[in-house]
């Protein structure tokens, strides 16, 4: 039962993706993406990943997709502005369909190993003793990007002197 | 859940992964370009869920969480990279940042 | 898997801790702070190591060195991955000697800097601080990882002090040519240290090294060789050796921390420390010692005919580091290590004496801003005189004898020749010493002597006097140094002994000889008249320049100044060393070889490979087109053209014309380059797919 809800929310994340990356609009795909978060997170709870779920609702969706909002303000969205971006898209999307396409390839073949016992789902406490424990340095590590990122974002983002002169 | 469950969910992690690396290859508007990026990253992410869901394992949440991270560092580094951009030349167009090329 | 075990032997840590954490506060920490704060910081920091590292240097020098400290230790198949520090006994010595001066160092320019703008005051010590750190970290360093990390902040470091003075090209030259020459040492300690890695499956240095001394297949060799080309990039050794008298850019207390205790020793430390893998590889350890002593001579040839101080003092560090290597390879590495805490004492006691007297002086760095020391700066001047009496060597009563006489014994036990090199070398060190001595004993022309504008304060006092006595009194360590690293105090033939007493005080008459001008210039008191004479000065006019004086009226003959027989002989030598080391080209000398036999190949490469010039884009594509072309025209030609030459030819023709459309892949656009990628990536994939299809 839960299986079959997991599905059905994956799916609906896929279609929604799908459609988020053709719309010309940036506010739209905004929309859409949000659309794809909420069912993966739906998604997560149904697999038993409530953590992993609850995160992807408060930080991808309540979080990123905020920051993306306030830039999404600065843009042009005018009709002329998607009709150009219309335009832009053109024929230009045969190649890379392909080529995505080509990337699933691999997968037709894919089957579940029966021989590996079934699972359960993971409790949070679980997580956190993980993480904490024999992964601390990966975590640190992580610290280190998010700190590293946050001093890059400052830095480019400063409105310092004009720029071309130091 | 059945094994054919599972297998659908890989599958369709990996058309995620496919969904977003069209997207980054398809649009021109660097704004849509990094939301792709996001949806991209979705891919493993789902991945690693359901994996960790099949095999009963937290290693599976674990990597979420990295890969949670990368994706905010991302966005923070993308956005500002845009913004500085924008208010360098009104640009959001990505196939005119071509000036590496000499 | 990992976890850390906290013991107090974990305490090590903060030794490099306290100056990283001085550089975070100072350099990263977005908080307005005032001068007062900054200088509070500053000296924390700087001094703060000093104190772990004595409580952990005292502990050692007692017996009980902890050994390697376990950071983490993470296991990836069967090589392991095992971060640590180490206190063995050269660490202990290192560590303490380069936080001494550090400390200071960084006392000295908290007075030195202190007429700067708040900004770079805080950029200057933050990244003296990281400097410091660096330096630290790599001696303390118990894997190979921590020693690089070390290794490659301090050269980044190194750029940043040199370049310290943004607004000046030449400074920010200066650090772009160090940061780029040191690269290449960079490169090869790297090399060196991945295949010692793939020797011995571990990175930690107490498994390294036996593996490195074991290594089999030729390997040694190669290992041997690229850790003395690091070393010597580092150490600022011929050939790479121009990188260090450019980088005088830098502000004086950066060159005072760069030549005596980090950057320019980490060379000389570093092959101390692999000293074991050199001593299996006598064709190294002798190639070792020559480049040593050819660098000991030339850089002080060179070192005696400067204009500038800091130049002088920065041939001199390239001399002194030179005998250094010379002792490594004559398998004296103990030796060395107690001349490199000597030269580390009087080399930062000479820039900082020096910078001192110098300091706001109208000449800039010229040797001849230090005239009139003795009125001016009388502490500084007798520390600057104490400074380059332990350079020269002088018998028993400077620290640099003592030092010296080790290395020049082990040396005499090598071979005559090196021996007769390192004794060359020691009267050229001993006159060029006398001679800076000299010009600084010179009374100041009276338009200058007016100006007397800073006073002293404690923060350069303490450094100066505490570094001087160092620099006296130190000698009576290099036996128990040499001893407490495990090695005997070489011993040599009483007859050399003299001749190596003899040494410096040739080359002190040497340069009295050479500079008759200097001694004579009658004596200060008199010439300012009224002025009572100090004590200092009553005390130096009897011990120093009395005797200097009548010296040289000795040696010149008793009048001194007319044609004199000695005299004529070393001033034509000196004239011919000032044309060929010294002249107004003769710095950039060996700079203009490298661009042509270096750079501008390199340059035209590149630019050649871009299609500038030659009027082809991208010719490293065409060419096999152009090619075909070619061949086609040289046989088809030839021959009356029939229709299977017609074909032959368009062979040719459509090889070039499929380049030039392949050619428009690449667009310079993160699309099409994203979706290159993505197709590699694909057939990447679809192959591996395949393979995995039974």
């Amino acid at each position: 039962m839960s299986g079959n809800f997991a599905i059905w929310a994956a799916s609906l994340a896929f279609l929604s993706a799908l459609v988020a990356v053709t719309r010309a609009s940036v506010a739209h795909v905004l929309i859409w993406l949000l659309a794809m978060l909420l069912s993966l997170a739906a998604c997560f709870f149904a697999l038993g990943a409530s953590f992993a779920g609850a995160a992807q609702v408060l930080i991808y969706a309540g979080a990123i997709l905020a920051v993306f909002v306030f830039v999404v303000m600065t843009v042009d969205a005018s009709p002329p502005a998607q009709e150009t971006e219309r335009a832009r898209l053109g024929k230009a999307w045969i190649a890379p369909a392909l080529v995505a396409v080509l990337l699933l390839a691999p997968l037709a073949g894919l089957t579940a190993d029966p021989t590996t016992p079934q699972g359960r789902a993971v409790p949070a406490t679980e997580l956190g003793a993980l993480l904490f424990g024999p992964w601390a340095l990966a975590v640190e590590i992580a610290s280190g990007l998010l700190l590293a990122a946050l001093m890059g974002a400052r830095h480019l983002g400063r409105r310092g002197r004009p720029e071309g002169r130091r | 859940m059945s094994d054919t469950a599972f297998t659908g969910l890989i599958l369709l992690a990996g058309a995620l992964f496919a969904v977003g690396c069209f997207g980054v290859l398809a649009r021109r508007a660097i704004l849509v370009q990094l939301l792709s990026l996001e949806i991209a990253l979705s891919g493993p992410a789902l991945a690693f869920i359901v994996a960790g869901a099949r095999h009963g394992q937290a290693a599976g949440q674990g990597m979420f969480v990295l890969i949670l991270v990368l994706a905010a560092a991302e966005v923070a580094l993308g956005l500002a990279l845009y913004l500085r951009l924008r208010r360098r030349s009104d640009v959001t167009d990505s196939d005119t940042l071509r000036e590496l090329r000499h | 898997m990992f976890g850390i075990v906290w013991t107090t032997d974990l305490l090590l840590l903060t030794i490099p801790s306290i100056a990283l954490t001085g550089f975070m506060l100072l350099g990263l920490d977005p908080l307005r702070l005032r001068a007062f704060e900054i200088r509070v910081l500053a000296i924390l920091g700087g001094v703060g190591p000093l104190i772990p590292m004595l409580v952990f240097a005292t502990e050692c020098f007692h017996g009980s060195c902890i050994g390697a400290v376990p950071i983490f230790t993470l296991v990836v198949g069967e090589s392991t991955v095992a971060l640590a520090l180490q206190l063995d006994p050269l660490s202990a010595l290192v560590g303490l000697t380069v936080s001494i001066i550090g400390a200071a160092v960084i006392l000295y320019s908290v007075a030195y800097m202190a007429g700067t703008a708040l900004g770079d005051l805080r950029r200057f010590f933050a990244l003296m601080h990281l400097f410091l750190a660096a330096m630290l970290t790599m001696v303390l360093a118990g894997d190979s990882i921590v020693l690089f990390l070390g290794w490659e902040m301090m050269g980044l470091c190194s750029y940043l002090l040199i370049a310290y003075n943004t607004t000046s090209a030449q400074a920010i030259r200066a650090g772009r040519k160090a940061f780029i020459m040191t690269r290449f040492a960079d490169a090869m300690l790297l090399a060196a240290l991945l295949l010692l890695f793939l020797e011995a499956n571990s990175v930690r240095l107490d498994a390294l090294i036996p593996a490195g001394v074991a290594a089999q297949d030729g390997m040694r060799p190669i290992i041997a060789a690229l850790l003395l080309g690091g070393a010597i990039g580092k150490s600022a050794q011929l050939p790479l050796h121009t990188w260090l008298p450019s980088a005088m850019a830098g502000p004086t207390p950066v060159s005072a921390l760069l030549h005596s205790a980090t950057m320019v020793a980490a060379g000389a430390v570093l092959l101390i420390r692999f000293a074991p893998i050199l001593a299996a590889e006598p064709l190294l350890q002798a190639l070792t010692a020559i480049l040593g002593a050819a660098t000991a001579l030339f850089g002080a040839a060179s070192a005696l005919v400067q204009q500038d101080v800091k130049r002088l003092l920065a041939y001199s560090s390239i001399s002194q580091i030179g005998t250094m290597m010379l002792s490594i390879g004559v398998g004296a590495p103990q030796a060395a290590a107690a001349h490199f805490v000597v030269h580390a004492i009087f080399k930062s006691l000479l820039f900082l004496a020096a910078g001192d007297i110098a300091h706001h002086s109208p000449q800039g760095t010229a040797l001849a801003a230090l005239r009139g020391a003795r009125q001016r700066k009388p502490l500084a001047f007798l520390a600057f005189l104490a400074g380059a009496a332990s350079l020269a060597g002088l018998p028993v009563i400077t620290a640099g004898w003592w030092s010296k006489e080790a290395m020049l014994a082990a040396v005499w036990s090598a071979g005559p020749i090196l021996w007769v090199v390192a004794l060359a070398t020691a009267v050229l060190t001993a006159a060029y010493a006398t001679r800076a001595a000299l010009v600084a004993a010179q009374p100041a022309p009276a338009a200058e002597a007016a100006q007397d504008d800073s006073s002293d304060t404690g923060y350069t006092l303490f450094p100066l006097a505490f570094l001087g006595f160092g620099a006296l009194l130190a000698g009576g360590l290099v036996n128990p140094i040499i001893r407490f690293l495990g090695g005997d105090m070489p011993h040599a033939p009483a007859f050399t002994l003299a001749v190596a007493a003899i040494a410096p005080i040739a080359g002190a008459v040497l340069a009295l000889a050479l500079a008759p001008g200097a001694a004579d210039t009658p004596m200060p008191a008199a010439r300012t008249g009224g002025r009572r004479a100090s004590v200092v000065d009553r005390v130096l006019r009897v011990l120093v320049i009395q005797p200097f004086v009548r010296l040289v009226r000795w040696v010149n003959g008793q009048d001194g100044g007319v044609e004199d027989p000695v005299g004529t002989g070393p001033a034509r030598l000196v004239v011919w060393l000032r044309r060929t080391l010294a002249g107004p080209t003769a710095p950039d000398r060996a700079d203009r070889l490298y661009k042509r036999a270096f750079v501008l190949p390199f340059l035209q490469l590149v630019r050649r490979l871009n299609g500038y010039g030659s009027g082809v884009v991208d010719p490293l594509g065409n060419l096999p087109a152009r090619a075909v072309l070619r061949l086609q025209r040289a046989l088809a030609d030839a021959l009356a053209p029939d229709w299977i030459d017609r074909w032959w030819r368009r062979i040719g023709a459509a090889l070039l014309s499929i380049w030039t459309s392949a050619r428009r892949l690449q667009t310079g656009r993160v699309r099409d380059h994203g979706l290159a990628m993505v197709a590699g990536t694909a057939g990447l994939l679809l192959l591996a797919w395949g393979y995995s299809w039974h």
